[in-house]
């Protein structure tokens, strides 16, 4: 078949015929559809809008990133002396991130920093801890309530109204009034930071 | 269809909001638009539904049109378009088309030659059905539009080279599915 024995053919094919009152009516049913039809949109898109937003959430990352730089810059100077006996520090430090510092960890691989994805940490009064385990030493600033993994032992650390603390971990519990049992070889000291509360 | 100076009246009027001036415009160009949406789905309800879209479509961009090209490219080049989208309501046409066929057979059944040219019709748009949507297109407007390359090249928005090509691809499919068919009734 050459092309025009095709163009023959597919010009023999012919279309439906549209009714004739459909044919009458067609541009009424075009301008009826105008009127129900959304009106197009002229005013110009809020294209900043979403442009504003990345722009936002890009600077809040960069303000985070530059913020956590500061305070591993801070901390590393630190790192040599007790970084969580220096009171100046962890005011530094809370302040920088408000409500999002659920820990500041001291242990043999330096100053860590554990930060909550959103602004939901209260304010309280900083809790120290000090856990050793025989070996090493682990020491951090949290707050009541937090849920902290430290020398290999997860713990719930809570703040009583009496000032005491209480260690809850998977396999003891621990009290600032019963210091003695701490289970296994575990030495553990605990006390609030009164003064340091932002 | 009018002529040019009179639709270039209508369509000034149209832009200002005078609906009897955008119905002349259809009236002028409804069957070559209801032409063009059949033959890119095959199914006669959304060859309607789609007419009906692309002049609602011209009528809200009526702006954009700067007389350039002519009226009627540019409202093939929304009918094409608005063909292009129609693949979501491909199931419905697919229905549409099955039931299209099988009531013109129905219906012409009382016609000697009748039956057999919607027999050819039938074939021939379920082959077309068959080529990717580009080369369906490029096909109704040559073919059944009477559009050179270079006219269907603008109103695709691409290359003549593209549509020759799209062309020709087009015609070699089309050339295998019809050749068994409608040699006793050429």
């Amino acid at each position: 078949m050459n092309n025009s024995e095709l163009d023959a053919k597919l010009k023999a094919a012919r279309e439906p015929v549209l009714p004739a009152d459909y044919r009458e009516d067609f541009p009424r049913l075009v301008l009826a559809g105008l009127r129900s039809a959304p009106r197009e949109n002229r005013r110009p898109r809020r294209l900043w809008l979403p442009r504003l937003a990345w722009g936002m959430a890009t600077a809040a990352c960069i303000l985070i990133a530059f913020a956590i730089g500061h305070w591993h810059g801070l901390a590393e100077a630190k790192a040599g002396k007790d970084a969580l006996a220096n009171t100046k520090f962890i005011q530094e430090t809370l302040a920088m991130f408000p409500n999002r510092v659920r820990a500041i960890v001291q242990d043999e691989r330096g100053v860590n920093l554990v930060l909550s994805d959103t602004e939901n940490v209260p304010a309280s009064t900083p809790i120290y801890v000090r856990i050793c385990d025989g070996k090493n030493c682990s020491s951090l600033v949290t707050f009541s309530g937090q849920e902290i993994q430290i020398a290999g032992q997860k713990l719930t650390v809570l703040s009583q109204p009496d000032g005491g603390i209480i260690l809850e971990g998977n396999r003891f519990v621990w009290s600032s009034s019963e210091p003695v049992y701490a289970g296994r070889k575990l030495k553990i000291e605990a006390k609030n930071l009164g003064a340091t509360t932002m | 269809m009018g002529d040019m100076e009179e639709q270039q009246t209508w369509i000034a009027q149209s832009r200002n909001g005078d609906h009897a001036a955008f119905a002349a415009l259809i009236r002028a160009h409804q069957p070559m638009i209801h032409s063009l949406t059949y033959r890119m789905t095959g199914s006669l309800a959304d060859c309607q539904d789609l007419a009906q879209e692309t002049f609602i479509r011209a009528h809200q961009q009526l702006d954009s049109f700067n007389g350039t090209s002519k009226f009627s490219s540019w409202l093939y080049r929304i009918a094409v378009n608005a063909c292009l989208d129609w693949r979501r309501r491909e199931t419905r046409r697919s229905q549409l088309h099955d039931q299209w066929g099988q009531n013109q057979t129905t219906e012409s059944s009382g016609a000697n030659d009748g039956a057999a040219l919607d027999e050819l019709s039938r074939e021939v748009q379920a082959a077309l059905m068959k080529l990717p949507e580009k080369q369906r297109a490029a096909i109704a407007l040559t073919v059944y539009g009477g559009h050179n390359h270079a006219e269907a090249a603008k109103i695709l928005g691409c290359s003549e080279t593209t549509v020759s090509w799209r062309i020709f691809s087009a015609r070699r499919k089309l050339k295998k599915l019809l050749s068994k068919i409608g040699d006793c009734h050429e």
